[in-house]
């Protein structure tokens, strides 16, 4: 059996890739590709929206992450982790190609997060600490807001984060206690106001 | 250097000195184990996952081309073929399941389970198990795990035919898999995992995970496990063998 090779690779733990074979003759990249696409488009989505602070951005970096995705299916030679290479490409297209016309826009928006993106439940206390945590997230810096974004929100490990935005673990690990910092006042503001509620 | 978890929360919440956070971070750079002890730790991870998992709420839109009409088949014919469709269309199903869900992270019983559940008979019916190969596998097996896997008396278990030892990994540890055959050709599974010393013990617990009959129990620094082909595969016998066979 040349084409049934046993990949003994690492079960992973976060994004539950389990892997087992690596075979030829298996679902062509393209299809493997629009998988990945379907099942990642809302990650991606909000990695778009991290990194650009706007959802029409997110939406265009989205369209355009998938289209270079398929462009390039081809170079895709293991169907796994094809959600870090979407979030590789996403932010190669935001960096290279969407930037430099879209900050101005993202850092007047960031400081108003768009209201419809926080989900309506009944509760209403919940919603405005939702809406806080967001707005918190939302104004921090660029490097700090996708490291967060990775790591907090989709669960990369640090180095997988270190690997995907290329920079050194300690990096990813000294940006996030810089966002923990800033995220603790509106934390701490809740518990208080969470004490201050049941003390009624 | 150990670290406690009162050392890694007081990390967590900017509570330790700058010689300590380094420490620890270095630390963290050279050990993925501790890395992911820190990140279970994480308060603020939680919160923010919290709020950003339904953004957006509905799946965006994306238009794409049409997919080119002619899809290569390499290997039409091939029962191997479907096995490899079918199992990716599982993986891509497992992760959106997982996914959309974002459980706890799952522990070592959990993710050997999901691999196991993706067996079928097929996956095992050409694996070459001449003693040979069997020698080779075992040799690596064992190197890895830093212990014996009693080989004799995995090829003694009465209805079970020895089909292969893979070595897989989890978090950094050594994992492995040895897979059998049952009567009826069923994929079946012996895990042991080395947990490092002074991993807590813990008694068998039968469970039912992925759809498969499970037991685990950890001894002597290692967690073992097996798993069968349904929820209803009968364990009981192996279990006794193995678990006097293993016993420290």
């Amino acid at each position: 059996m040349t084409f049934l090779t046993s990949r003994a690779r690492s079960v992973n733990v976060k994004h539950t890739q389990v892997t087992i074979y690596s075979m030829g003759g298996e679902i062509s990249s393209e299809q493997a590709v629009r998988g990945a696409i379907q099942t990642y488009s809302k990650r991606v989505w909000r990695f778009g929206l991290a990194l650009s602070g706007a959802s029409d951005v997110a939406d265009d970096l989205l369209q355009s992450t998938c289209l270079r995705a398929l462009e390039r299916h081809h170079q895709v030679t293991s169907h796994d982790r094809l959600d870090s290479w979407l979030m590789t490409i996403c932010r190669s297209i935001w960096l290279n190609e969407v930037r430099s016309r879209s900050v101005r826009k993202a850092q007047a928006l960031s400081v108003t997060p768009e209201a419809e993106l926080i989900s309506h439940d009944s509760d209403s206390e919940t919603n405005i600490f939702a809406a806080e945590v967001f707005t918190q997230v939302m104004q921090l810096p660029e490097a700090q807001r996708e490291t967060v974004m990775l790591v907090f929100v989709e669960g990369y490990s640090y180095r997988e984060a270190a690997a995907m935005l290329d920079v050194p673990i300690g990096t990813i690990m000294s940006r996030l206690s810089n966002a923990r910092q800033k995220l603790k006042t509106v934390m701490q503001h809740d518990a208080a106001s969470a004490v201050r509620r049941s003390g009624k | 250097m150990k670290f406690s978890d009162e050392t890694l929360t007081a990390y967590l919440e900017g509570n330790v000195d700058e010689a300590e956070a380094n420490a620890i971070e270095t630390a963290v750079a050279a050990d993925p184990e501790l890395e992911a002890r820190l990140m279970a730790l994480d308060p603020f991870a939680q919160v923010v996952q919290a709020v950003f998992e339904n953004v957006p709420a509905e799946a965006p839109q994306v238009d794409l081309p049409e997919p080119q009409s002619a899809v290569p088949v390499h290997h039409s014919g091939s029962p191997w073929r479907l096995v490899a469709v079918a199992a990716s269309v599982a993986v891509l199903a497992v992760s959106a399941t997982f996914w959309s869900t974002r459980p706890e992270p799952l522990g070592w019983a959990e993710q050997a389970a999901i691999y196991q559940s993706l067996y079928v008979p097929d996956t095992i019916a050409s694996l070459d198990n001449s003693a040979q190969a069997l020698d080779t596998q075992f040799e690596l097996a064992e190197a890895e795990l830093g212990r014996s896997l009693n080989r004799d008396t995995l090829e003694a278990l009465p209805g079970m035919e020895l089909k292969r030892a893979q070595v897989l990994s989890f978090n950094g540890k050594p994992l492995i898999q040895v897979v059998f055959a049952d009567e009826q050709g069923q994929p079946f599974a012996f895990c042991i995992i080395r947990q490092g010393e002074g991993a807590p013990s813990k008694d068998v617990n039968l469970a039912e995970l992925s759809g498969l009959a499970t037991a685990t129990w950890s001894e002597g620094g290692y967690g073992y496990m097996l798993i069968g082909s349904s929820p209803q595969t009968p364990l009981q016998g192996q279990l006794d063998i193995l678990t006097t066979s293993f016993a420290s």
